[in-house]
């Protein structure tokens, strides 16, 4: 007989705690890995909003603490445009907007018509892109078309102000495919917000031989930008992935998925405790007839902490396959509205096993200090 | 025969001492209460000792003190003269040196007869292969080979305290140390045990020291030790007999 099946026996004793310990485990092991999959899908998503466009380095007013209210003077693009190693400028103005039919905010975007940021979008038959002649008209994506059952040629109502569907697009992207995009011109307008943009994306020359300098170096000369009567202006410019780890909402929801994880977790090991010291108290005198026939206290100690970690263990394992079942339900959720979509990568379930260990060394531990340092004459003489 | 005294079989004369308590005293509850009161007593290697008192007398704290289960509050025991409070690492020493035979047999009910051999196996470093193969070879020694893989609850009382005298047989201790071993059993099969106890005794040189409250059980040992109200009574067990008996 090998020690590890001597630690089986003892958890199959006792059936039923073991599971619903495991399941206590399961649960919390599976809240980490969907909350952390889908915040960190979300990040993946919006960087990828970036890249899919070719954009090296974003521009905002420095400071600002939600985006969508940075505002700079759409000017600023030509000066930036001169600047050294820039291939292309080009302005995005953000807001969001209330649809008739939406429950929530949706995000608008305002791109001039010669935008390279089209270029990312695939366009859907029987719709087009929008045109220089075009007054009032909008692009939708294609999850955002759907929520709202609109096809090419509807109206849609957006702010009070009716708007004609020209197109419906696809770009691969789940957070691109939630927005709506019109002339610059039009949501400046629209929202009283003339010759204002939010952000400027900045392309790099491709033939560049050192980015890196060249990018730390664009940084200093945008951030040193001055005005006519020659105070700075105030602007921030980041290299892509940085300012999509630095937007505040995406902060914001690694906190709360780390927050929630760390109740899951600390739920799951006082849970895992209950059950070792209860097992351990159950087993008394058992503990005293191995010491007495010659288990030494460490042997004891590693008896019930090899008993909580295979229970933490095998609770992480279903832990992460019901994550990734979660996650595929909610990404069919019509509230989730697409913002949910797969992806646990190696490096979660990876996190997902360590803090499985730290759940068994917490559950474990202090029982199994507890039961390796029963005298063994008085739990013999417990019955 | 003379089984029934204090004296030192005339066999074991010579015989080194495996065990000697030097003036060892046991308190307990800061001291209040005395369970052993200045006890001591030497058993020779080879030696079958019986040990009888009321209950209440202290036996059960002398047991544990013999067994290194407890420590003396006072005095020092030496096993084959080093003295156990030098001793670091009780537990592997007792794995080694000491069988336990205990009254309610204490076999885990999860594992089958040969499983429950096994466990004292774990810490001697044997290999689970030769763990196995022992096992087998100790239920044969006490006659339960045709029983090895039923569970405690599939044996009668007698089989399972013979499955824990194979256990307690499992790192070959020279000592083995039994609390009432018949206690539970019926006389046939504590008959059976008896004899069985003859059989390490005789035939393979085991030192056995047994806690009874049966004269019977007694008998069979070749000294009885008295112990009353933490002390031990009388050299002479034949007369502390006579003198209950009036």
């Amino acid at each position: 007989m090998h020690f590890l099946d001597f630690v089986l026996r003892n958890l199959l004793r006792r059936k039923v705690r073991s599971v619903l310990t495991i399941v206590g485990v399961s649960v919390a092991i599976a809240a980490v890995v969907a909350l952390l999959s889908i915040t960190g899908g979300y990040e993946r998503t919006s960087r990828s909003v970036y890249a899919g466009h070719g954009i090296d380095m974003v521009v905002v007013r420095a400071g600002v603490a939600d985006r969508s209210s940075s505002t700079l003077d759409e000017d600023l693009g030509k000066k930036m445009q001169e600047l050294n190693g820039v291939s292309k400028v080009s302005a995005t103005l953000r807001d969001s907007v209330s649809f008739e039919g939406t429950s929530g905010p949706v995000p608008l975007n305002g791109w001039p018509l010669d935008s390279s940021n089209f270029d990312a979008l695939n366009i859907l038959a029987p719709g087009r892109y929008l045109e220089p002649d075009d007054k009032e008209a909008v692009l939708l994506g294609k999850t955002l078309a759907s929520n709202l059952d609109k096809k090419v040629g509807d109206e849609v109502e957006i702010e009070g102000k009716n708007f004609k569907v020209v197109g419906i697009y696809e770009s691969g992207n789940i957070i691109e495919d939630r927005k709506a995009i019109m002339s610059l011109r039009d949501l400046q307008n629209l929202m009283d917000r003339v010759s204002q943009v939010s952000q400027f994306e900045i392309t790099l020359r491709k033939d560049l031989p050192d980015r890196t300098a060249t990018m730390a170096a664009l940084r200093q000369e945008i951030e040193n930008l001055k005005d006519e009567d020659g105070t700075k202006i105030g602007l921030a410019a980041q290299a892509s992935d940085d300012f999509v780890k630095s937007d505040n909402q995406i902060r914001l929801a690694h906190a709360m998925a780390w927050i929630t994880s760390a109740i899951a977790l600390i739920v799951g090991s006082i849970g895992m405790l209950n059950t070792m010291i209860v097992s351990v108290l159950e087993r008394t005198q058992e503990i005293g007839i191995l010491r007495a026939i010659g288990w030494r206290k460490m042997r004891i100690m590693r008896m019930i902490l090899v008993e909580s970690f295979t229970l933490s263990f095998t609770g992480a394992v279903f832990g992460i396959l019901l994550a990734f079942v979660m996650i595929q339900l909610l990404a069919k959720f019509p509230a989730a509205q697409g913002a949910v979509h797969g992806g646990i990568t190696m490096r979660t379930i990876i996190m997902a096993y360590l803090l499985s260990i730290l759940v068994g060394l917490v559950g474990g531990g202090y029982p199994a200090l507890r039961g390796a340092n029963l005298p063994p004459t008085e739990a013999l003489r417990y019955e | 025969m003379n089984n029934h005294s204090h004296l030192l079989h005339p066999s074991h004369n010579g015989a080194p001492v495996i065990l000697r308590v030097d003036r060892v005293g046991r308190t307990y509850a800061d001291g209040s209460v005395t369970a052993l009161n200045e006890v001591s007593l030497e058993i020779r290697r080879g030696e079958y000792v019986a040990i009888m008192g009321p209950s209440g007398s202290g036996k059960s704290t002398l047991l544990n003190l013999l067994g290194t289960l407890d420590r003396p509050t006072t005095g020092e025991l030496y096993f084959e003269g080093h003295p156990l409070s030098q001793l670091r690492d009780l537990d592997a020493f007792r794995s080694r040196k000491i069988g336990f035979v205990f009254q309610s047999f204490y076999l885990l009910p999860t594992l089958t007869a040969v499983e429950n051999v096994q466990i004292p196996m774990f810490e001697t470093g044997t290999s689970p292969a030769q763990r196995v193969k022992r096992a087998y070879e100790l239920l044969e020694t006490v006659s339960m080979g045709h029983r090895c893989n039923h569970l405690p609850a599939q044996l009668s009382v007698g089989e399972r305290q013979r499955v824990a005298i194979a256990r307690a047989l499992a790192n070959d201790p020279p000592l083995l140390l039994a609390d009432e071993p018949t206690g539970n059993l019926d006389s046939r099969s504590g008959n059976d045990v008896l004899n069985l106890f003859d059989e390490l005794h005789t035939q393979r040189g085991k030192t056995l020291i047994i806690i009874t409250h049966s004269q019977e059980v007694a008998d069979r040992a070749e000294r009885i030790i008295w112990i009353r109200d933490g002390s031990i009574v009388h050299s002479r067990a034949e007369a502390l007999k006579q003198r209950e008996a009036v």
